[in-house]
């Protein structure tokens, strides 16, 4: 499992360019289901169960991640971008990205300290005031090896830390990815569907074509999402918290789930011992939004591992609470039918 | 020796302001082979002669820091987050959401905490955090952090070392390992010279808190006439031109009325027969480098300055051309080669 995470979460795959995370799941998908890939680059799988149920059930998490797309280079071979998905501009400065289509590094900077003003010091930098400096000396020299379209990644180090943390970039939604493969190269009781969809960093868009196409009485999907457990948080505005397990949401600014899923979740995790908690605030959105709302409705619920630093270059998650949203969303693909 | 190497090497080490220990050995290390006798101090200067001078020959140092801007532990709080102060000009603007390594009696790597959005959304000022706001997320317990971390410890952000198109190079502490590394390349390049000058290099510490380590170590070096190496703005768009040096062009050599005037008219002759790219830096007072104390030494010290050019100062992305690095040693060692000739 944790073999898997780390392979996905190097893997580079920004919205609308999520090729290499789908060829890397279908490689280990392939001898356990039947897959297509759709129009939007969606990888639909279809496992087969001990039973055919009536009611048809999608499993789903996104294989795209945050990153940044280059707009325009210009004369003097800096590259213009602009980011992909909700990243805060706050921690893009003084970070080196990775253009992965030929694998140039970059860093994005700005003039020293020392020649800034007091107000500039002071004041977070735009994205759109910063640049991709490759040590290009012109645009020529630059369009040898990028070119507008290209997309980067951070380029951050995945490991594990203190007590049993990881961070990684991308572990949005990569977590959810290696818990679906885990669970379609397992021994499972019904007939379901495995989506991993594209495009859910910029407006739920992969999710909403699959779930046409799939067309589910039941969806669970399967994400990670922030945690504000850092001192000087109050309790309720830090949603959820690291440690305390899976999170089982009401409510979030996408989607009102399923109140008996809801009321099933829990009453699974009190069963089978699996910590679960719930948001204390209603924030943040997945592919729910998209997926309960598809043709005549979905009863969605979501399940998802809480995340610190959520869309910046270092994901943080606590190993124990992966394991618990493993364990949760196979109990509910075993009861939900 | 090869330069690169030497670069990535030294920046692979660590040296947080009065905290040098690593950085100091690698450099020591390096700096053996021509200074065998080379040492370092209970500061962390390391110093070495290279050619003691004859009678009547200058006594000439060479100068790099050998310290790097990074954070100091201050606190521990009851959740095991720790708080910081800055050693030396940290840009606080890039902080949040760095990966660091706290240097502790084990090395424990974690990340600066970021507020999520949902936090922070309110607040439209985009006011950058003081240093003693940021919190430092190592994913232990206050009683776990305290077997390991004591304060005054020191933290780095973490960097990868990366080689660019051409010859440029971005990693963490270019600033001033690049030049420490420039001074290494030029004694390479003076290698079996008979020099008429007495040759002596120090790494000094603790530049970055105050140009403290060079007062020390350049006491004790005793130099007729010093040079100081140290890294300078490269233009990038958002800079005034005017205020900086071109990345590539060669080394920015420093002309200011607290640096010996002929040294710099020199160093610029010497550069134009040599066929050596230089550009010029001129300052109108101090220069903020180890040059400004290591002037006014004893008895006073006739100064120069050569400046590497280099972009992102003070952050883990600094970045240099290597072709300016080669170019300011084969100034050096042109320069080296001549002084204290038929004087």
């Amino acid at each position: 499992m944790w073999e898997r995470v780390e392979h996905y979460s190097r893997l580079n795959g920004v919205s609308g360019d999520e090729s290499a995370v789908r060829e890397a799941i279908i490689e280990e998908v392939k001898a356990y289901c039947q897959y297509e890939v759709d129009a939007l680059g969606n990888l639909i799988c279809f496992k087969k169960g001990m039973v055919t149920p009536d009611k048809k059930l999608m499993l789903c998490a996104h294989m795209d991640e945050v990153g940044f797309i280059v707009t325009h280079i210009t004369d003097g071979g800096m590259l213009k971008f602009t980011t992909v998905g909700g990243i805060d501009s706050r921690v893009v400065l003084g970070r080196a990205v990775n253009l992965y289509r030929t694998g140039t590094i970059g860093v994005i900077g700005t003039k020293a300290i020392h020649q800034q003003t007091e107000q500039e010091r002071e004041t977070v930098v735009k994205v759109e005031d910063m640049f991709i400096d490759i040590g290009a000396s012109s645009r020529e020299e630059a369009m040898n090896v990028v070119r507008p379209g290209d997309c980067a990644v951070f380029c951050t180090d995945y490991e594990e830390f203190g007590d049993g943390l990881l961070k990684g970039k991308a572990l949005d939604d990569r977590l959810g990815c290696a818990v679906l493969v885990e669970l379609i190269r397992s021994k499972l009781k019904f007939d379901m569907y495995f989506v991993f969809t594209t495009q859910e960093e910029v407006g739920l868009r992969g999710a909403k074509a699959a779930a046409y196409s799939v067309n589910p009485d039941f969806a669970v999907v399967v994400e990670t999402t922030t945690a504000a457990d850092l001192s000087g948080v109050s309790e309720q505005k830090q949603v959820c918290a690291l440690g305390k397990g899976a999170v089982v949401g009401f409510m979030d600014r996408a989607t009102i789930y399923d109140r008996e899923l809801y009321a099933l979740a829990y009453k699974l995790a009190v069963e089978k011992k699996i910590t679960a908690q719930t948001k204390t605030m209603v924030a943040g959105g997945n592919d729910a939004g998209a997926i309960h709302t598809s043709r005549g409705g979905v009863r969605t619920i979501a399940v998802s591992v809480p995340s610190r630093y959520l869309h910046s270059g270092v994901c943080t998650v606590k190993k124990e609470d992966v394991k618990a949203v493993l364990k949760l969303v196979y109990e509910l693909t075993e009861t939900i039918l | 020796m090869e330069l690169l190497q030497t670069i990535e090497t030294l920046c692979g080490a660590v040296g947080v302001s009065g905290q040098e220990h690593s950085a100091a050995a690698a450099a020591l290390n390096l700096l053996k082979e021509y200074a065998p006798n080379a040492e370092i101090d209970p500061f962390h200067n390391v110093y070495g002669v290279v050619r003691l001078a004859k009678e009547g020959q200058p006594a000439v140092v060479l100068d790099a820091h050998i310290d790097e801007i990074g954070m100091i532990v201050t606190y521990v709080d009851t959740h095991g987050f720790l708080k910081v102060s800055a050693c030396g000009g940290v840009d606080r603007r890039l902080v949040l959401g760095q990966e660091v390594i706290v240097h502790g009696r084990q090395e424990l790597h974690g990340v600066v905490a970021a507020m999520p959005p949902h936090l922070t959304a309110g607040d439209d000022s985009g006011k950058v955090s003081e240093i003693e706001q940021i919190l430092i997320d190592v994913g232990l317990t206050r009683d776990e952090v305290k077997k390991v971390v004591a304060l005054g410890d020191r933290v780095t952000i973490k960097s990868g070392f990366h080689s660019l198109l051409g010859s440029r190079i971005a990693s963490k502490s270019l600033d001033d390992r690049s030049c420490v590394a420039v001074i290494l390349r030029t004694l390479e390049l003076l290698k079996g010279q008979d020099l008429s000058c007495g040759l002596s290099v120090m790494f000094s510490a603790q530049e970055e808190t105050g140009e403290r380590g060079a007062m020390i170590a350049g006491y004790q070096l005793k130099p007729d006439i010093a040079v100081a190496l140290d890294v300078s703005f490269a233009h990038t768009p958002d800079a005034d031109e005017t205020k900086c040096g071109k990345m590539g062009a060669g080394p920015m050599i420093g002309m200011a009325p607290t640096l010996d005037r002929e040294l710099s008219q020199r160093f610029v002759t010497l550069a134009q027969q040599n066929q050596i790219p230089y550009q010029t830096e001129v300052m109108g007072g101090a220069t903020g480098t180890n040059a400004d104390a290591i002037g006014v030494l004893r008895g006073g010290v006739r100064m120069g300055l050569l400046s590497v050019p280099l972009k992102y100062m003070h952050t883990p992305i600094e970045m240099v051309d290597l072709s300016d690095c080669e170019a300011t040693a084969r100034l050096l060692a042109a320069f080296l080669s001549e002084i204290g000739k038929g004087e």
